[in-house]
């Protein structure tokens, strides 16, 4: 609902290709936790990575709403595939608003058809929800800049070309000391750590680096220098839409696969849809999936109208994830034994709903957000 | 030469379709509204010829009332280059749609029609051929692979008795089968780009065609349902009920 032609057209395209090539498979990618290139190249070629990027650019030039759309689709599909076209859109984002102009010559284009693999590097040991203890560490060296240090959790270290590196270059300026670094993930001094074995998403790639005595060049730095704390958190409005995006196609996956499956399996002489014990659960998972898709497509709307929208991201990355975790755990339920075994979609889509409550900021630091800007603009805010 | 594909918005082929209750046809409120697939693969084969330097442009004209504009942006999305819409409010019949397509390829002078070989909403089977017969051109119905050499058109038909070869002169109606390609995602770049293509409207009374309906519609109803079979505990019980039973041996 609420959407253009344009949206809708959007959204067939998404839907299409997850009907057809994702979902088929997403049992198969999960099992071998494997990284789809296959499915990365087609869907760069489709134009769902970097979909915000401008036309002038080589993108589509589409709005948040319309990324929205994709992402709840192609999560539908299999979330890890929309979690990577959540990262591209991320990258493409800080690229867009700071990149110079031979940085975004260098990497938008091939970034966009997935033969360039990014990562988005943000965590260390010490920072998480606090980047204060951030370590990483960029010093001067000539005219460009020499990089030690360590990220972990970082989607697509095992396998990306270039990382998007948030690195300390004043250690007394707290996060006005910070600044994102564009690192060539190939090159000497830098260690990719092993892959790690994860609950859910299990096509995503996931590992640590470690940088030492890594050489940049002065063109590495992106945006102002001091700047990058800010420059991560500006795109994170739009990477919560992202996540609760993803998050609302995970249940409406599970309700899917639950109503579907009510509709088929028998007993007591009835198809089991017939009993209201397995109907108040099919009708709540549509209420809650309903309600979370309506919450992000009002703060994807509200970014794309230049609104304040932080509340309005955090509420929907909140209450959507949530929604994802619980409505998963229906959908096992109506499903009784067979949603416990794997192979059964919606015992994947529970393992998948719950990273969705942890990574773009936990629930409990949404919580924080929330609270906070109720206090900085009223209730009515 | 130019390519003209006609197109039909039509219930989607996932939408199990429900008859209405006084019978008077199916059901379409709130019914998801789709491109025909055969009229996709019309779609697809026309800008395989573009991108083949066989074509020069593909115009994709559809028939119906505005809501029809949907499908036309679809074909564009997809590559088409520009669209031509046929407004009517009036439920059309092969004959006046074939008509109005005659009047196009009139104005247009397009030196193929894909069209596809029916619509899954009344599977027809009609337009392409009374097309074909209005213009005077050959057709090549069914097609299941096409290759256009010197002024002609070699298209491999799938008939009952497996695979017909025919060659026809240009200008052509091609009527295209299920196996002929597999249509292409609209991608999202061309999605935007899609909205800059010309859409050109037009009435049934531009091309001087009366698009009231000649066939009456007395009844629809639904298939009877499949009823429930039997089980048999012999292979000799099953032979004896082979023959008794509504004299299948």
């Amino acid at each position: 609902m609420f959407l253009s032609d344009i949206h809708e057209q959007v959204r067939e395209t998404a839907r299409q290709f997850a009907d057809e090539v994702i979902r088929p498979v997403a049992v198969e990618l999960d099992e071998q936790e494997r990284f789809p290139a296959e499915i990365y190249k087609e869907m760069g070629a489709l134009g769902l990575f970097g979909i915000g990027v401008p036309e002038e650019m080589g993108g589509p030039g589409l709005d948040t709403l319309a990324y929205s759309v994709v992402m709840e689709e192609l999560s539908r599909g299999y979330a890890s595939v929309a979690d990577q076209c959540g990262l591209v859109e991320l990258i493409t984002t800080l690229l867009v608003r700071h990149g110079t102009q031979e940085q975004r010559t260098r990497f938008l284009s091939t970034i966009m058809t997935a033969e360039t693999r990014v990562a988005y590097c943000l965590t260390e040991p010490e920072a998480g929800s606090d980047l204060s203890g951030l370590r990483t560490f960029a010093e001067r060296n000539g005219t460009g800049w020499k990089l030690n240090g360590g990220k972990i959790w970082i989607h697509n270290a095992p396998v990306a070309d270039v990382g998007f590196v948030l690195a300390r270059t004043d250690k007394n300026a707290g996060h006005r000391g910070m600044s994102i670094f564009i690192v060539d993930l190939n090159q000497k001094g830098v260690e990719r750590g092993p892959k790690e074995h994860k609950m859910g998403q299990r096509a995503s790639q996931v590992g640590a680096l470690t940088f030492t005595d890594v050489v940049l060049p002065a063109d590495a730095l992106l945006g102002e220098e001091g700047r990058g704390f800010h420059m991560m958190m500006s795109v994170l409005d739009k990477g919560r839409v992202g996540i609760a995006s993803l998050a609302v196609g995970i249940g409406q996956a599970g309700l899917e696969a639950a109503l579907d499956y009510a509709q088929q399996r028998r007993q007591f002489g009835n198809a089991i849809v017939e009993f209201q014990g397995v109907q108040w659960l099919l009708a709540e998972m549509a209420r809650d999936v309903e309600a979370a898709r309506l919450l992000v497509r009002s703060a994807a709307m509200k970014i794309d109208r230049g609104d304040e929208a932080t509340k309005a991201c955090s509420m929907a990355k909140w209450f959507a994830s949530d929604m994802a975790v619980a409505r998963t755990a229906d959908a096992v339920q109506v499903f009784g034994g067979s949603g416990y075994i794997r192979g059964f979609e919606v015992e994947r889509l529970y393992r998948d709903a719950k990273i969705t409550q942890i990574y773009e900021g936990t629930n409990q630091i949404q919580r924080m957000i929330v609270a906070r800007q109720l206090i900085k603009q009223g209730a009515r805010g | 030469m130019k390519v003209l594909v006609p197109v039909k918005r039509v219930v989607d082929h996932n939408v199990k379709i429900r008859v209405k209750s006084d019978g008077s046809g199916v059901d379409v409120a709130n019914v998801k509204m789709s491109m025909n697939p055969f009229d996709e693969i019309s779609v697809e084969e026309a800008l395989r010829l573009k991108e083949a330097g066989v074509a020069s442009e593909v115009i994709v004209v559809s028939i119906g009332p505005a809501k029809v504009e949907d499908v036309l942006r679809t074909a564009l999305a997809m590559g088409a280059d520009r669209a031509i819409l046929v407004e009517t409010e009036d439920k059309t019949e092969p004959l006046a749609v074939a008509k109005i397509l005659k009047g196009v390829a009139e104005a247009e002078r397009p030196g193929l029609i894909i069209a596809g070989k029916q619509a899954i909403d009344d599977d027809s089977n009609q337009t392409g051929q009374m097309l074909s017969a209005l213009l005077g051109w050959p057709q090549a119905t069914f097609a299941s692979k096409l290759e256009i050499a010197e002024g002609a058109a070699i298209v491999t038909r799938e008939v009952d008795g497996g695979l017909q070869v025919i060659g026809v002169t240009l200008p052509a109606v091609v009527t295209t089968d299920l196996r002929l390609n597999s249509p292409r995602y609209a991608s999202l770049p061309n999605i935007m780009k899609a909205k800059k293509k010309p859409l050109e409207r037009k009435t049934p009374a531009d091309f001087g065609v009366d698009t009231t309906p000649r066939l009456k519609v007395l009844k629809t109803e639904e298939p009877e349902v499949r009823k429930a079979g039997i089980k048999v505990k012999s292979v000799a019980e099953l032979v004896e009920k082979l023959k008794t039973h509504a004299g299948l041996i």
